[in-house]
C-alpha cells in the first residue's frame, strides 16, 4: 500500500477536486457559460481539436523560436559582459531598464516594427526569456572559485584558456538554471505575444488569439479547453529542458548526483 | 661554481591595501634540493609568503627572485598545491592532472605519458576515470599532488595540503611525499601548522611569529633522507619536536593562537 501512495494520493486529490467542481456547479446552479463542467470542457476540446492542435503548434513554434533566440542571444551577451567586469558595469543597467519595461508596452512597438504575427510574437517571447538567462549566466561567469583562478594562473593559462576551461564550465549550471526559468516563461511569453500581436489564418491563430476568439463567441468550455492545452504545452517545454539539464550535469554536479 | 639559490627573499614585506603589515622583513633563501617548511600560528602570513614566492601576489617591499628571475616570469619552474585540492569538479582525475599540461600547450602524446606517470607516482592509477566527488579527501590531495608533479616543477609550493585530513592519512601522505621525492627530486616550500609534519618532511623549518609575520626562528633538521616512518618515534626527533613547539609557542603572543 505504502509504495503506491505516491500516485494514489494525487489521484485521490484529483477525484476530490472534480467532485467539488461538480457539486459546486450543481448546488449553486452555475450556468455552463460561467463555469463549464469538466466533461463539457473535454467534449468542447475534442470538438475543437483541429483548431486547438494547430493553435498549439503555432504558439509552440513562437515559444520555441523566441526561447532559442533568447538562449543564444543571452549566452552571447553574457559571454561578452562576463569576459570583462568593466563591460558588465557599463551595460548591465541598460539590460535592467529593458527588463523593467513591461511587455504590454513593448508589444505595440514590436507590432509597429515587425507587423502583426510570428516575428512580433518571437520578439515578445525573446524579451521575456532573455533576462533570466543573462542574469544567471553573468553571475556564473563572475562567481568562479578564486582557488581555481590561482590554479590557472600557476598553469600560465591565457585569458581565453581561463574562459574556455574554467569560466564556461563553472557558469554552465547557472546558465542552465537561467534556461530553465526561461523555459517556463517561453510558452507564457508566446501566448502573451499572441494575445497582443497575434493574427489568424482561416479563423485559427495561436493560443492567445483563440482565447480572444472563444471568449468573444462565448464558447466558454472551449476557452477552458484552450487553457488545458496551454498547460500541456508548458509541461512539454519544461519537461524537455529539465531532461537537457539533467543530461548536461548529471555526471558531476552536486545537485543531480545520486546519493551513494 | 656556486649556483644562485633557487628562491631568495630579501627584506620582503607585504600589506594589503591600507591594512596592517602581514609580513615584514622576511629574509629567506631556499637552495636547490631543500625541503623548507614554514610553520606558524593562524594568521601569521604563511600562505601569503607562499603566494609571494609563486608570484600570485606582489610584495609591498623588498625583492623576491626565483631562479634569478621575478616570480611571475618563473612560473613555469613552479607549481602550487592548494589547501583544498582545487580540482575542477567536471573533470575526471586524469583530466584534472592533465589540465596544467594542456594549458601550458604540451602535445597529446606527451600529456598522456606524463599523466600516467604522475598518477602512478601517487598511486591513483585506478581512480583515473573518477570524478572528484567520488574521491576521498586523501585521494583528492593525491590527485592535486599528481597534477603539480605532472609539470615536473623545480619548486613545489604546498599550502597546508594535508591540513584537513585525519592524522593517519596525513602521516601516510607525508611518507609518500618523501618517497616520491626520492624518485623524482624537487625543491619544496611547505606551509603547515603542524610542527611534527614540518620536522618529518623538511631539512629546514622556518618558524613565523605573527603581527606582522616575521621569521622568529630557523631550525636545521639533522636527519638524513630517506626517512623511515619510525623517525617519528626517535628520541632525537621527539626532543626537537618539543623544542620547536616551544619556540612556536614563544613566538605566538598570549591569546593570538586560535
Amino acid at each position: 500500500m505504502k509504495r503506491h501512495l505516491p500516485w494514489i494520493l494525487p489521484l485521490a486529490a484529483g477525484i476530490l477536486i472534480l467532485a467539488v467542481w461538480y457539486a459546486v456547479k450543481a448546488i449553486f446552479g452555475i450556468e455552463s457559460f460561467i463555469l463549464p463542467s469538466p466533461d463539457e470542457i473535454v467534449r468542447a476540446g475534442w470538438h475543437e481539436r483541429r483548431s486547438l492542435l494547430s493553435s498549439a503548434l503555432l504558439t509552440g513554434r513562437g515559444a520555441l523560436l523566441g526561447f532559442l533566440a533568447a538562449v543564444a542571444g543571452g549566452f552571447v551577451l553574457s559571454v561578452v559582459i562576463g569576459f570583462s567586469f568593466r563591460l558588465k558595469q557599463a551595460f548591465y543597467p541598460y539590460i535592467l531598464i529593458l527588463q523593467m519595461t513591461p511587455v504590454i508596452i513593448l508589444a505595440p512597438i514590436f507590432v509597429l516594427w515587425l507587423g502583426q504575427g510570428l516575428p512580433a510574437i518571437v520578439a515578445i517571447t525573446f524579451m521575456i526569456c532573455f533576462f533570466p538567462i543573462v542574469a544567471n549566466t553573468t553571475m556564473g561567469f563572475l562567481s568562479v572559485d578564486p582557488g581555481l583562478l590561482e590554479l590557472f594562473a600557476m598553469s600560465r593559462a591565457s585569458r581565453w584558456q581561463e574562459f574556455r576551461y574554467l569560466r564556461i564550465p563553472s557558469a554552465l549550471p547557472y546558465f542552465l538554471t537561467g534556461v530553465k526559468i526561461a523555459g517556463t516563461l517561453a510558452p507564457i511569453g508566446a501566448i502573451t505575444g499572441d494575445f497582443l500581436a497575434g493574427s489568424a489564418q482561416n479563423g485559427v491563430g495561436g493560443i492567445g488569439f483563440m482565447t480572444i476568439a472563444y471568449f468573444s463567441q462565448l464558447k466558454i468550455p472551449a476557452l477552458f479547453a484552450t487553457g488545458a492545452v496551454a498547460c500541456l504545452l508548458g509541461f512539454i517545454f519544461v519537461g524537455s529542458i529539465n531532461l537537457l539539464h539533467w543530461l548536461a550535469l548529471r555526471r558531476w554536479h552536486e545537485s543531480l548526483r545520486k546519493i551513494t | 661554481m656556486t649556483s644562485a639559490p633557487l628562491v631568495r627573499l630579501e627584506r620582503v614585506g607585504k600589506r594589503f591595501g591600507e591594512g596592517p603589515a602581514v609580513l615584514a622583513g622576511i629574509d629567506l633563501t631556499v637552495e636547490r634540493g631543500d625541503f623548507v617548511s614554514i610553520v606558524g600560528p593562524s594568521g601569521c602570513g604563511k600562505s601569503t609568503l607562499l603566494r609571494l614566492i609563486a608570484g600570485l601576489i606582489g610584495p609591498s617591499e623588498g625583492q623576491i627572485a626565483v631562479a634569478g628571475a621575478a616570480p611571475a616570469s618563473a612560473r613555469d619552474k613552479m607549481f602550487f598545491v592548494f589547501q583544498d585540492a582545487s580540482l575542477l569538479p567536471w573533470r575526471r582525475t586524469a583530466a584534472n592532472v592533465e589540465l596544467p599540461l594542456l594549458l601550458r600547450g604540451l602535445g597529446p602524446a606527451e600529456r598522456r605519458a606524463r599523466v600516467g606517470q604522475a598518477l602512478e607516482l601517487v598511486g591513483l592509477t585506478d581512480a583515473a576515470d573518477k570524478f572528484p566527488w567520488q574521491l576521498s579527501g586523501g585521494m583528492k590531495m593525491r590527485a592535486s599532488i599528481a597534477r603539480a608533479l605532472s609539470v615536473a616543477p623545480q619548486i613545489l609550493l604546498l599550502d597546508e595540503p594535508f591540513g584537513s585530513l585525519d592524522e593517519l592519512t596525513r602521516d601516510r601522505l607525508n611518507e609518500d611525499l618523501l618517497a616520491i621525492r626520492e624518485r623524482d627530486p624537487f625543491t619544496a616550500c611547505f606551509v603547515t601548522h603542524s610542527v611534527s609534519e614540518a620536522l618529518f618532511l623538511s631539512n629546514r623549518v622556518v618558524v613565523l611569529a605573527p603581527h606582522p609575520g616575521r621569521i622568529a626562528h630557523v631550525v636545521e633538521v639533522p636527519f638524513a633522507y630517506p626517512r623511515p616512518a619510525s623517525l617519528r618515534e626517535d628520541p632525537v626527533f621527539l626532543q626537537l619536536l618539543a623544542e620547536v613547539s616551544h619556540r612556536l609557542r614563544a613566538a605566538t603572543p598570549e591569546g593570538a593562537a586560535r
